[in-house]
Formats: structure tokens, sequence, C-alpha cells
């Protein structure tokens, strides 16, 4: 026998179809075929509804990597912290803490802005991926050229620094190169794309940066 | 690292902290996005955007409400704003549900006594009807039914009562109910159709 009128039992079908005890719904759902199908539509719906992210895809990386930019570009976070290298936000901000920043010199500028140019935006890039690979390719390696032609002028001055400072500077300039090769490796597995093109563009000025540093800190001492 | 450990040193800045606090809660925040917009681009930028104020916004957190939940009100926030803008209008959460359906207790709406849901809904039609719930609607669905959140911790995600909460959930299911039983029907007499277009090319 029905404790509890249609009414009521609608009253309470969100409790009932969640579980939760609800007297007399029990009866009345026995009793009444119309509350008894609402009830299990409902049902349904709730268990269907449980499957549904299932099928949701992961969240592109894109979201990160965007987020972040955004997050160094509005300075609430430091502006050199790659995913792959957490370190380095350290070493860099250690760099910048005793050295006052300098202004680039005129050569390092001249290869970043060649880099620049081609690595930048896709305005600039071939339709072709291999065209685009292999444009990028010969892009670095003469940036690698002349930035190792500057690492060994920076390197002649550490001689004017500290054993402690100088292997302080080593170790940056390692972890630098290792990031300008992953980042290298980024672009040739998509050379399509535009963040990776703008990591290692990043990672190469830099480089320039630390170089340009130990230089005119070695030529002022 | 623990969450709060995360959200101590985010709010000084770390950027590894801010990057764990994103692998913790992205995936949640991007699947309500999902739901509630049903296009992955989209979902994409309402993600990056619901973290991008969160962590504007960090500095301020004092741990009055979970992190989760906070995080939550900021992405419902942030997709219900855009909703608003696609739809064009400046609308209040209660004008995203449907005003003549705000008041006064559940309806009797059995709907048609011949057609049962159980064993002819999957995912697919499942969506296309949360599409077409109003966003209000939509929002506590998601957060309730899909996402497990209770009522009390929705009333604080949408910023009303735990009453209202249950009633736009109880309200979202029986719209979905209406709108299944209809994609049902339809399917029915697509078939009926079908099956009379053959036998008519038979004769």
């Amino acid at each position: 026998m029905s404790t509890i009128n249609c009414t009521e039992f609608l009253h309470h079908i969100d409790e009932w179809i969640e579980g939760q005890e609800v007297p007399g719904a029990r009866d009345h759902s026995r009793a009444c075929a119309d509350c008894r199908g609402l009830a299990e539509d409902l049902g349904t719906i709730r268990l269907a509804a449980v499957t549904l992210p299932e099928a949701d895809p992961d969240p592109s990386p894109r979201i990160w990597t965007a987020l972040r930019t955004q997050l160094e570009q509005e300075g609430l976070i430091r502006s050199v912290a790659p995913t792959r290298l957490p370190h380095r936000a350290g070493w860099f901000a250690s760099i910048f803490s005793f050295v006052p920043r300098p202004a680039l010199a005129a050569a390092y500028v001249g290869a970043l802005v060649i880099a620049g140019v081609v690595l930048s935006g896709p305005v600039h890039m071939p339709t072709d991926q291999d065209r685009w690979r292999e444009r990028t390719q010969r892009t670095s390696a003469e940036l690698n050229a002349q930035l190792e032609a500057a690492e060994e002028t920076a390197m002649a001055s550490l001689t004017n620094f500290s054993p402690d400072l100088t292997a302080d500077l080593r170790r940056n300039l390692s972890i630098v190169d290792n990031d300008i090769a992953l980042c290298e490796k980024s672009v040739q597995e998509s050379p399509e794309s535009e963040i990776a093109r703008d990591y290692l563009y990043n990672a190469y000025q830099q480089k320039a940066d630390l170089l340009a540093q130990i230089s005119e800190r070695g030529e002022g001492r | 690292m623990p969450e709060a450990e995360a959200i101590r040193l985010a709010q000084q800045g770390d950027a590894g902290a801010f990057e764990r606090l994103y692998q913790l809660h992205n995936r949640r925040v991007y699947s309500l996005c999902l739901r509630m917009v049903s296009n992955t681009a989209e979902a994409e930028d309402l993600t990056q955007e619901a973290f991008l104020q969160l962590f504007r916004k960090i500095a301020t957190f004092r741990g009055e409400s979970a992190f989760s939940t906070w995080l939550h009100r900021l992405a419902v926030n942030v997709v219900l704003m855009k909703l608003r803008r696609k739809s064009g209008t400046e609308t209040s959460l209660e004008q995203v549900t449907e005003p003549d359906e705000e008041s006064g207790s559940p309806r009797r709406d059995f709907g048609g006594p011949d057609i049962r849901l159980s064993g002819s809904i999957d995912r697919v039609n499942l969506q296309r009807a949360v599409d077409q719930l109003p966003p209000g609607y939509k929002a506590v669905f998601v957060l309730h039914d899909v996402q497990g959140y209770e009522h009390n911790e929705i009333a604080e995600i949408m910023g009303c009562s735990i009453g209202n909460s249950k009633s736009q959930l109880h309200k979202a299911r029986m719209r979905l109910r209406g709108l299944l039983h209809e994609a049902v029907r339809e399917k029915a007499r697509e078939e009926r159709k079908a099956a009379g277009t053959s036998s008519g090319g038979e004769d």
C-alpha cells in the first residue's frame, strides 16, 4: 500500500534516485507505474551522466604553454621557466641578482635579429614542412657558430673571475646549452610549431644574454 | 608537491608551483568547460582564461573555501560570461535558467507512458540534450551529475542557495528527460519512415 502520493513522491524523487531513504517512496514506486517510469528515466540519465567524461580528450598542452606565456608577460611568474628544466628559473634569477643587466653586444643583437626574423611567426613559414625544417637548421647552424665564437671570447674572460663564480657560470652555460639542444630537437620534430620556435629563440637569447654579461663583467675587472 | 604547498609557493610567484596547480586541476576544469560549450577549441580557451584569472588572484586566496571550489567558481563564471556574450545579452544567473520555471514545486510531468529511456540513451544523445539546456541548468547538472559535486559545494561555486541548486538540478533532469524522449520518438519516426520507404520500394 502506498504511503505517499504522486506529488509527494515527485517532491523527493531526486533524493530517491540518488539512493537516499525516502519514507513511503518504495511502496509508491511499486504501486504507481508513472512515478516508477519517471524515477527510472531520471536514474538512467544520472547514470549516463557519470560516463560522459570518459570520452573527453586530454586537454591540449597548448593551454599550459599559452597560459605560462601570458603569466610571464604579466610578470606573475619568472619569465624563463620552461617545464623541461624547472631549475632554470633559479640559475637565471641568480645571474641577475649579481650582474647588472647590460645591453647586448651588437653581434649578439645581429644574430638574434636574424633568428627572430626566421623563427618568428607563420608569415615566414613555408607551407612545406621539410623546407621549413631545412631553413631552421641552416639558421640554427649560423647562430650556433656565432654563439660559439662569442663563447670563446667570454670563456677567455673567465680567468678574471673567482673559481666559484667561474664554476657557476660554466654550469649555467651548460644548462643553457642543454636547453638549446632540447628546443632544437622540439623544432626538428615540430617545425610548424610556433611555440617550439619561440622557445628556441628564447633559448638563443638567453645564451647571448649570458655571454654578453660574462664578457662585460670580465672587461670591467 | 602537495596542493597546499603549491598554493603557498604560487602566491610567491614560483613558476613550478603554478604548473603543479595547473596539473592537479586542468582535467576537471577542461572537462567542465568542454561539457558546457561542446567545442574543444572554445573549451581550451575557457580553461586558459579560468586558470589565468585564478593565477592573477591567487595572492588573495585565504583558504576559506576549498581551492578546487574556488577554481570551479572562477571557471563557471568564465563559461557563463562567455555564453552570455554569445547570446548577446547581459543576464543574471537566474535568467540563464528559465524564469517561468523558477518557482513552485515540481510539476507532474510524466512524459509518454510508453517510452522508457533505459537502454536507449548513449553519451552522444545525452550530450546533445545537455547542449540544449539553459546555461544555469547545464552548469548545475554538469557539476552535480557529471563531476560529482555536492549541493553545498555547487551553491558556493554558483553563488546561489543549496535549495536553488537542488531545484535547478531537478529541472535540468526533467528537461533532459523531455529532450531525450523527443530524440527517441524522432528516431522511431525515422525508422518507421525508412521501413515504409523500404517496403514501398519493394512493391
